[in-house]
């Protein structure tokens, strides 16, 4: 009975295989490469990204040069994919020239040795940014790429709410736990913010945590360092008083928690401004932004969640065109212009800051000039924090772990001290140092 | 699997004529008559022309990348200090395999799809017999709507299937929950008790319509006589089914039995559609899901090829057991 079976599935394979073979050939006939080639004195330069209005950019940039030709192609973004594909490319030899790169990233990159040095190259335009930027995509004294964007943080809040139950405005840590009991007291069902709507490493990087350093030729992981430990102390307290929500953050849940008033804060970054007006748009003048509470009264300590680089991807043959097309359009006007507009970047050059584009009152704010409260965080943001070698997989982890945590199972501290676990196995199973 | 194949003290002549499952370049011996060998020869040559499409293929999508994998498996790279210089690929013999067997996460979740073999194989299986028997009994209507309905899941590819599913068991959105509730039983199909057999759920759903015709199909193949002997006897519907029809589906049920089993053991879809909802899966759930965060997590190509490697070893070793097993049974 079977040997009929596959007597039969036999006779259709054959089949199948023939106009199979003929969609292979078809196939095989595909397949680009990211090449740079120079025609007639023209580079072209190839840059991968997803940002939108990346693409924008390039095309000013080709309008107003014409030794150097940027042609932007779009992937997925990076955590889906698109890191991978641009591994992928340097592995096989046909990697662009320019890639877009999270801060987060650069030291992963550099780990795969997916990156060139154009330290050389880039040496003069350093005093163009924001001083921590540079040290984002300067490693162990070695630049590798330009940066675009950061991600100041600060406390967005409705001010509605607050008055209602007669809260003030929190401007330290102590004052905004005191806050979220008296909100939660007032009405049971509001909590003063969702704790997985908030970048932790941000949190950490105001706290003067350590998460990732290098000493001498090691590297040193502190995930679960003193400054952590008091940053996990903190909000396990809230998780255990269920002072805080801690469901799905940029869910649906969470922008109506938003819009109704029943997440009363969101401690987050200068890009999450616009997605707010779009996603609760009938809290419309109800939102104020504060700065980030501080650990000690009076000081002013921010962190950062967020921001890229345009970096050169290993085996790149014009260097100089490419450091020349990522200076450009980090800092000049129009480009910028371009990106504040279409892409929502907060700029990483100087000059940026002082654009018109984001030194203005917002109306979704009621008016405010909220720009004004991250360019504060911007300038007071600590320049030493350093990313690890092995992003993507603490990135999942510490999701992992977290997540843990607020399911109940072990504190927050225990979900850190795990992520220092696997940090240090993963960064040992790819061979390097670390203590 | 021939006879012939295994027996090569059979002179050609005497063989039974190659059929097509002999691949070109086969080792001939010469054979004493000539017109025999030429009209053998022809046939070959045409065996080998209809073969090719197939043979390219194979060779390209399997036997290569297999290939290139388990060289992957054999290599390392090696880095020093902060693992800024050029990353160096070095040979690194079985290293790979023995990180992969001495990981715990890779035990676990080696345990955990055998455990959910052991509940789900019998569960799914059960159910396809019970409704290929339902569709081949004689009072059974409607048989040609049952089986397409049946069937029908198994045309709706697994990941679309998972995130169906995925809503379903989502709480606030499920309609589930609401149904549970009303009848005093609430269960949260994505917390870490549950969601084992949430995602069983889905397997047995996708595929249990699948394995319901291929033990449909054997059942055509019973002599009608069978049951009209059985009948004269006094047989009962339910007694010839339960002491002939089953019996002689039983190669059927360990063909998809295996299938199965080896299906487990590659479970990937489900777990990573449902993970971004549930702090219940892990990035390392299953062996294949490991594997895949090992390239991609981690960018360890290496020991992400020893890991399939290793799979696939085992996958081999439990189909070609078997087929050793159901060639025996059934001659």
């Amino acid at each position: 009975m079977l040997a009929k079976l596959a007597a039969r599935s036999r006779r259709r394979a054959v089949l199948g295989s023939l106009s199979a073979a003929a969609l292979v050939l078809t196939a095989a006939a595909c397949g680009g490469s990211g090449d740079d080639k120079a025609v007639g004195g023209t580079v072209h330069l190839e840059f991968w990204g997803w940002a939108p209005g990346y693409d924008k950019s390039a095309e000013l940039f080709n309008a107003t040069h014409k030794s150097i030709k940027v042609t932007f192609k779009k992937l997925p973004s990076g955590g889906q994919g698109g890191y991978d594909k641009m591994l992928s490319a340097v592995k096989a030899g046909n990697a662009p020239c320019l890639a877009q790169i999270g801060f987060e990233s650069i030291p992963t990159f550099l780990l795969e040795g997916a990156l060139e040095d154009v330290s050389q190259e880039a040496g003069a335009t350093k005093d163009k940014f924001v001083p921590w930027t540079w040290n984002q995509v300067t490693v162990a004294g070695r630049t590798y790429g330009i940066p675009v964007d950061t991600g100041p943080m600060a406390m967005y809040y409705r001010k509605d709410v607050f008055k209602k139950y007669g809260i003030a405005v929190p401007t330290t840590w102590d004052e905004y736990a005191k806050a979220a009991e008296k909100l939660h007291k007032a009405d049971p069902e509001a909590h003063i913010v969702n704790l997985r709507a908030i970048t932790l490493s941000g949190l950490a990087w105001q706290k003067g945590a350590k998460w990732f350093g290098t000493e001498g030729d090691a590297w040193h992981v502190g995930v679960d360092d003193d400054q952590s430990g008091q940053l996990a102390d903190y909000w396990q307290q809230l998780v255990e008083k269920k002072l805080v929500a801690t469901d799905q953050g940029y869910s649906p849940a969470w922008w109506s928690g938003l819009q109704s008033g029943k997440v009363a804060t969101a401690i987050g970054a200068v890009w999450l401004n616009p997605l707010i007006a779009q996603n609760a748009p009938k809290a419309k003048g109800k939102f104020a932004v504060a700065p980030m509470p501080q650990w000690t009264a009076g000081e002013k300590k921010f962190g950062n969640d967020g921001g890229g680089s345009t970096a050169v991807l290993k085996g790149c043959q014009h260097k100089d065109e490419a450091v020349e097309f990522a200076t450009w359009m980090s800092t000049d006007p129009d480009s910028l212009k371009n990106l504040i507009t279409k892409t929502g970047i907060y700029p990483a050059a100087t000059a940026g800051l002082e654009l018109p584009e984001v030194n203005k009152g917002v109306d979704y704010y009621g008016g405010q000039n909220i720009y004004k409260v991250f360019g504060e965080a911007a300038q007071h943001t600590d320049t030493n924090w350093q990313w690890g070698p092995t992003q993507s997989q603490f990135g999942v982890d510490l999701d992992e772990a977290t997540a843990n945590a607020y399911a109940g199972s072990g504190t927050l501290f225990d979900a850190f001290s795990n992520v220092q676990k696997k940090t240090l196995s993963a960064i040992k199973s790819k061979g390097v140092k670390v203590r | 699997m021939t006879r012939d194949a295994d027996s090569p003290t059979l002179p050609a002549a005497d063989r039974p004529a190659p059929s097509g499952d002999h691949g070109p370049g086969r080792e001939r011996r010469p054979s004493r008559s000539r017109s025999g060998s030429r009209l053998a020869a022809r046939r070959n040559r045409s065996a080998a022309v209809l073969l090719a499409p197939f043979g390219v293929l194979f060779l390209a999508v399997f036997v290569i990348p297999i290939g290139y994998a388990v060289h992957q498996s054999l290599f390392r790279v090696e880095r020093s200090g902060l693992g800024f210089g050029a990353p160096r690929t070095v040979f690194a013999g079985l290293d790979n395999y023995t990180r992969v067997l001495t990981d715990s996460t890779f035990l676990k979740g080696v345990g955990r799809v055998l455990l959910f073999g052991l509940v789900q194989v019998p569960v799914m299986l059960g159910l396809a017999l019970l409704l290929a028997l339902l569709l081949d009994s004689r009072v059974a209507r409607f048989k040609r709507f049952f089986r397409v309905a049946y069937f029908l899941p198994f045309a709706i590819p697994g990941v679309i299937a998972a995130v169906l599913w995925a809503f379903l068991y989502m709480p606030g959105i499920s309609p589930l929950n609401d149904i549970g509730r009303s009848i005093g039983a609430d269960v949260d199909f994505l917390s870490h008790d549950v969601i084992l057999f949430s995602i069983g759920n889905i397997v047995t759903w996708s595929w249990t319509g699948y394995n319901m015709l291929i033990i449909y199909t054997s059942l055509q193949s019973v002599p009608k006589e069978l049951y009209e002997a059985a009948e004269l006897d006094g047989c009962s519907g339910f007694r010839i089914a339960w002491h002939i029809k089953v019996p002689l589906v039983r190669p059927a049920l360990t063909l998809t039995g295996v299938f199965s089993i080896i299906g487990t053991l590659q479970l990937f879809g489900e777990p990573m559609v449902l993970r971004p909802m549930t702090a219940a899966i892990s990035s390392n759930y299953t062996p294949v899901m490991l594997s895949y965060q090992a390239a991609f997590g981690l960018n360890d190509y290496n020991f992400a090829a020893a890991v399939a490697v290793v799979l696939a070893l085992a996958t081999f070793v439990l189909s070609y057991g078997f087929l050793r097993l159901s060639t025996q049974g059934s001659r």
